[in-house]
């Protein structure tokens, strides 16, 4: 363009040559952009499409050319944007659904459970002994229940109820006990958030509430017991307890591991650790929101259409050996590789 | 922290928006090509405005469900008879609730935007922070972690309130020093940030201006200036100058124009005829003083502000 004509190029600066020069190429990146943006991905033709990480490139090292040779504060905001804009229609979030879905269940989340294997043993012994220590406080003094067992977690089962109230809780209706299920998978899945992420604070306050939530289910057990309807209940648990106490065991460990990183970063900076410990710790979570939705699903349907104790039993069994083959064998192939690449590179 | 002695504008840990006019704080994000993009940081204010919004939704979400109920014709339903129903809608109710409290930031943050609603009207975003695609895993990670950010103050805060003494006290203290962490490091991150390796930016949309610097036209006004009158300023005016020539008010233009007069000693044409306009003025000198900076930056020779050493 300058040199068209002859009586200019001596008076342009070079930041305004070299503008001039490049700033079709950032429109046309801004348009392509802006079609992004509006989600028109499908009406690129093949050569725009190929051209756009070109444009995308030489925008940035338009940027950076701009910032050592210019002065013009709009114009290096403006690459600044631009470049950032690019860079988000090339790196945003869109992935591809279906690798998203394959890497994650088939290598990603059974790999992080199998990471946190230490303190899953912690999250379960804190479970374990809130049970034991739950049966123990309420045999020892009845009035432990009630002050465990709040009133809206009960749903009618308290100790003034008869063996007929409490076996008529554990029989499959739908009187109320849909919403009452969908209620309590809200519940749980609170509780598990909360555990993990009180992992922060040292891994004392989840610990705590895996406690408590282990207390919880021991006095229920004990109540049943009393009446002797211990079989009937730990059935009824089973069906979805089984997949629902493993989901909130593990969102414990995830908390148990996020703290141990945060207090004892071991080779990394403290800040890599977290990092680090929040790619593992997340993804173990988001398992264990699809694990707690799965839990819901059985509870809600499979518990009120199944009604017969040894069948649900079954069904607990099965889900439960159904994690443990999925947590510890799928996927372990694939670690290994990585594994070796890693120690290649090393 | 940059040290106080780095001129703040060689500092490339700020920048400017696209109007020139303010600097700001950026976060630097290495790109898989190696190549490192800065993105301005969104600032605590913007952050804090961008959640009020979305709790203000999250908090109407429930009442708009409630009214929503009333408006529907569901009076004509016999309660007794359509048990199912009931039980329906209540599950879907509490499914939205649940969806609310708990997905709302997840849900909207994996989308192609990776913005909330609020996030959107403050244009700010999430972006991965280690310079890869954003994965769900982190934007689940940085979302729980809300629950002791935010929800464990309140409840803590409520405890202390109702009289939970000096353990519920110093308990809200601390995990006070949790939610305020943004304001305590330079990428302005929160916990949950951290842990999810994610960043919050700042994308405003920009347009790119016209290029002040006429010197052609310059030249045809004849204002020329010497060289002592140009090195009176630095980086730093050119900027404020820039930033006065787009805004393009009257009063400022005449206010700037004489103070630059007063300080580089210009004599105004006798003849009126020949007496620039302030803006005319001001571009003339703001195209010289960009010209001579720039030739001298590219030697590598930078002046940040007036004060700083002639090179």
């Amino acid at each position: 363009m300058s040199d068209e004509d002859p009586a200019k190029p001596a008076l342009q600066l070079k930041s305004q040559k070299f503008r001039d020069a490049r700033e079709k190429d950032w429109r046309t990146l801004s348009r392509a952009l802006d079609r992004l943006d509006q989600g028109k991905l499908n009406s690129f033709s093949t050569d725009e499409l190929l051209n756009l990480p070109v444009l995308y490139r030489s925008a940035v090292s338009s940027l950076s050319m701009a910032r050592s040779i210019s002065l013009d504060r709009n114009l290096i905001g403006y690459l600044q944007g631009l470049c950032a804009r690019a860079y988000m229609g090339i790196y945003g979030p869109h992935a591809r659904f279906k690798d998203i879905l394959t890497g994650y269940f088939g290598r990603q989340w059974p790999e992080s459970v199998r990471r946190i294997g230490p303190e899953f043993l912690l999250s379960l012994a804190c479970l374990v002994i809130g049970i034991v220590a739950g049966w123990l406080l309420c045999a020892g003094d009845q009035s432990w229940y009630s002050a465990l067992v709040g009133e809206d977690m009960s749903g009618g089962r308290n100790l003034s109820a008869s063996a007929a109230d409490l076996k008529k809780t554990l029989e499959g209706s739908t009187d109320g006990l849909a919403v009452f299920s969908v209620f309590l998978m809200s519940h749980n899945t609170q509780v598990s958030i909360f555990a993990f992420a009180l992992g922060v604070i040292a891994g004392i306050p989840t610990a705590l509430l895996i406690l408590h939530n282990g207390m919880l289910l021991g006095a229920m057990l004990w109540l049943f017991a009393r009446q002797g309807l211990l079989v009937d209940f730990a059935g009824w648990l089973s069906i979805h307890g089984t997949t629902e106490l493993l989901a909130i065991v593990l969102a414990g460990a995830a908390g148990f591991h996020m703290a141990r990183r945060i207090m004892f970063p071991g080779n990394l900076t403290r800040k890599a650790a977290l990092v680090d410990a929040g790619k593992l710790t997340g993804s173990v979570m988001l398992g264990v929101a699809i694990m707690l939705l799965l839990a819901g699903l059985l509870e809600g349907f499979g518990r009120q259409l199944i009604t017969d104790t040894s069948a649900r039993f079954g069904i607990g069994a099965v889900m439960l050996v159904t994690w443990t083959v999925y947590f510890t064998q799928v996927g372990r192939r694939l670690t290994l590789k990585f594994e070796e690449a890693d120690h290649g590179r090393a | 922290m940059a040290a106080p002695k780095t001129p703040p504008i060689l500092d490339d840990t700020l920048s400017f928006d696209a109007q020139g006019k303010y600097q700001r704080r950026v976060t630097y994000i290495t790109t898989p090509e190696g190549v490192r993009l800065p993105f301005i940081t969104a600032t605590f204010a913007e952050r804090l405005g961008a959640f009020i919004l979305d709790y203000l939704i999250i908090i109407a979400a429930p009442v708009a469900l409630i009214l929503l109920f009333f408006i529907l014709p569901f009076e004509q339903v016999d309660w007794k008879r359509a048990k199912g129903l009931g039980d329906i809608l209540m599950i879907l109710f509490f499914m939205a609730m649940f969806f609310v409290r708990t997905g709302y930031f997840m849900a909207f943050e994996m989308g192609p935007r990776a913005a909330t609603p609020g996030k959107r009207v403050l244009k700010i975003r999430v972006i991965a922070h280690d310079g890869g695609h954003l994965t769900p895993v982190m934007v689940i990670t940085r979302n729980m972690l809300r629950e002791v950010e935010f929800y464990l103050p309140l409840t803590l805060m409520g405890m202390t309130m109702q009289g939970g003494g000096w353990v519920a006290l110093s308990a809200f203290l601390w995990t006070l020093v949790l939610a305020l962490l943004p304001l305590f490091n330079r990428d302005q991150a929160r916990l949950g940030d951290f842990l999810g390796g994610t960043r919050v930016v700042h994308m405003p949309r920009q347009s790119l201006g016209i290029d002040l610097a006429d010197t052609e036209a310059d030249r045809r006004s004849g204002i020329m200036f010497s060289r002592a009158q140009i090195e009176a300023y630095g980086e730093k005016e050119l900027g404020v100058l820039e930033e006065v020539l787009r805004e393009r008010r009257p009063a400022t233009m005449a206010a700037v124009a004489t103070r630059i007069k007063t300080r580089i000693g210009w004599d105004d044409p006798k003849n009126t005829n020949d007496v620039p306009t302030d803006e005319a003025f001001l571009r003339a000198f703001y195209a010289a003083l960009r010209a001579h900076l720039e030739s001298r930056m590219l030697l590598g020779k930078r002046r940040k502000d007036k004060h700083d050493e002639v090179r």
